[in-house]
């Protein structure tokens, strides 16, 4: 009279399918998650990272290097020009932000005075 | 008659060339449901809102009322995400939106998204962020809304800068601090799986940071994967194929995986601060941590605290958000634990019924 003797149909092979996915899934859920949380594994993913770090370090650079030869031989900005100008526009933001701050503050100070001369 | 009788049994135990087809059909229109759900986005952060500040990549929203003037809360409330996510999940999808349930409470709602930080940005920390941005966030909360006081409600990563922002400037007119799943004790070295890759000796944010600039969003989202892999690779599939004929489980699975899908890197300098300030050295709670040479003493802080703490998270397990209670100098304190994850327990299906109605309620009493 369980669940499981209601539910299950021995005429139904897709549900009886689904059955064993679910349950060989929640176990290698349960197994990975111990796996991932073991010491060997974080030394195994550091090394990893590391190796492909080290490894695709000299690729990057020569992408870097052509992209730059490539943008300054069309006479166009390269990378870090661009990100020095962005670095630049921000520092600009900063100041027109602290700008609003004292005109908030200004504006502020008129409503209170004109407050306090209307009382 | 007989002959009658035989046949119709025949016909519904064989299925006609017809019934063939039209399975065939159903399984059809399944797959190509299942393929729409995995490669289009679902339309989320619908709730009507206005930008009021934006500095370098980060923008304010104000989110328009929905309750007249006369009902609204007089302390507004700043929402704050974590860096290395869209703070799309606060307002995932309309019906089931936490912007929205408190827009419908009568709070003056605003919300910080920090932004994708580009090539210019890699030398962003939580100084920055603490004391550079959320300062000046605060100052337009506070002016837009006409209100010196304001609430704050900080998410993970968020709910760190939230913290250090509060200790650091408490009397900027913080009244209350809403901390959601708060990473910030990680004293416990082997709870939680990104303690322990941390805290490997292979392990160098340093390296990675000088090689990368900023952490890709690929990276940062694998390694969040990876944390429960089967569930994060194969069973949220499983779980859309299963679904696939229930409208309301698919729009709930096509908003939120339209929400992870959408990753952002995250700074170089605040993914090494992160690691060696925090995972490796806890100098927060350890009272060593200095942003830009202030020293952040949690005593400081006097806001009204609600920790939220989700009892199965596995990213920020309980552990690193429990012990700031005892820490914080807040003469009002209170810790709410919730059964469910990371994520879920502000826009899973309990959400509403649980999470959001406790944080509206403490808020409410400290709103007026």
């Amino acid at each position: 009279m369980s669940s499981n003797s209601e539910t299950f149909n021995p005429f139904d092979p897709t549900g009886m399918l689904k059955d064993m996915r679910d349950a060989s899934m929640d176990a290698w859920a349960k197994v990975m998650v111990d796996v991932v949380n073991t010491d060997a594994y974080a030394d195994a993913s550091g090394a990893m990272l590391d190796a492909w770090l080290v490894s695709s370090g000299p690729f990057r650079k020569a992408v870097e290097d052509t992209m730059k030869n490539t943008l300054a031989s069309l006479n166009l900005p390269s990378r870090d020009e661009v990100t020095r100008l962005a670095e630049r526009l921000t520092n600009i933001e900063v100041r027109l932000d602290d700008m609003d701050a004292k005109l908030d503050e200004v504006l502020s100070a008129c409503r209170s005075s004109m407050d306090n001369s209307g009382n | 008659m007989n002959t009658t009788t035989d046949d119709s049994a025949v016909g519904n135990a064989v299925p006609t060339f017809f019934d063939v087809c039209n399975e065939w059909h159903k399984a059809m229109e399944r797959v190509e449901k299942f393929n729409r759900f995995l490669t289009t986005d679902a339309k989320i952060a619908q709730t009507p809102r206005e930008l009021v500040w934006t500095l370098n990549k980060a923008k304010l929203y104000h989110y328009i009322p929905t309750v007249p003037e006369s009902q609204r809360k007089q302390v507004p409330l700043l929402m704050v995400f974590a860096i290395m996510n869209r703070p799309h999940v606060l307002d995932l999808r309309p019906g089931h939106s936490f912007v929205e349930y408190m827009l419908g409470k009568g709070y003056e709602l605003y919300l910080l998204d920090w932004g994708a930080p580009g090539p210019e940005d890699k030398n962003l920390k939580f100084d920055d962020y603490a004391l550079d941005y959320l300062p000046r966030v605060v100052r337009k909360v506070k002016s837009h809304s006409g209100c010196d006081e304001f609430s704050m409600l900080g998410w993970c990563l968020g709910a760190l800068i939230s913290t250090l922002y509060a200790s650091l400037r408490p009397d900027d007119g913080l009244k209350n601090l809403i901390l959601l799943t708060a990473p910030l004790d990680f004293s416990e070295r082997t709870e939680g799986a990104f303690t322990r890759w941390t805290k490997s000796n292979r392990f160098n944010p340093n390296i990675i940071a000088q090689k990368l600039g900023n952490i890709p969003g690929e990276m940062i989202d694998s390694g969040a994967k990876m944390l429960k892999p089967v569930e994060n690779y194969i069973g949220s599939y499983t779980m859309l194929w299963d679904n696939i004929d229930n409208p309301a489980a698919t729009e709930a699975w096509h908003s939120m995986n339209t929400w992870v899908r959408d990753i952002i890197p995250m700074s170089g300098a605040a993914y090494e601060q992160l690691i060696n300030e925090f995972y490796k050295e806890n100098r927060l709670m350890e009272g060593t941590l200095q942003i830009r040479g202030e020293q952040v003493d949690l005593s400081k802080l006097k806001a009204s605290l609600l920790n939220v703490i989700a009892e199965s998270d596995h990213i920020t397990p309980p552990c690193q958000s429990e012990r700031v209670i005892d820490k914080a100098g807040s003469d009002d304190k209170e810790v709410f634990r919730v059964r469910g994850g990371h994520i879920g327990i502000m826009a899973g299906r309990g959400a509403e019924k649980n999470t959001w109605p406790h944080i509206e309620e403490w808020l409410a009493k400290r709103s007026e």
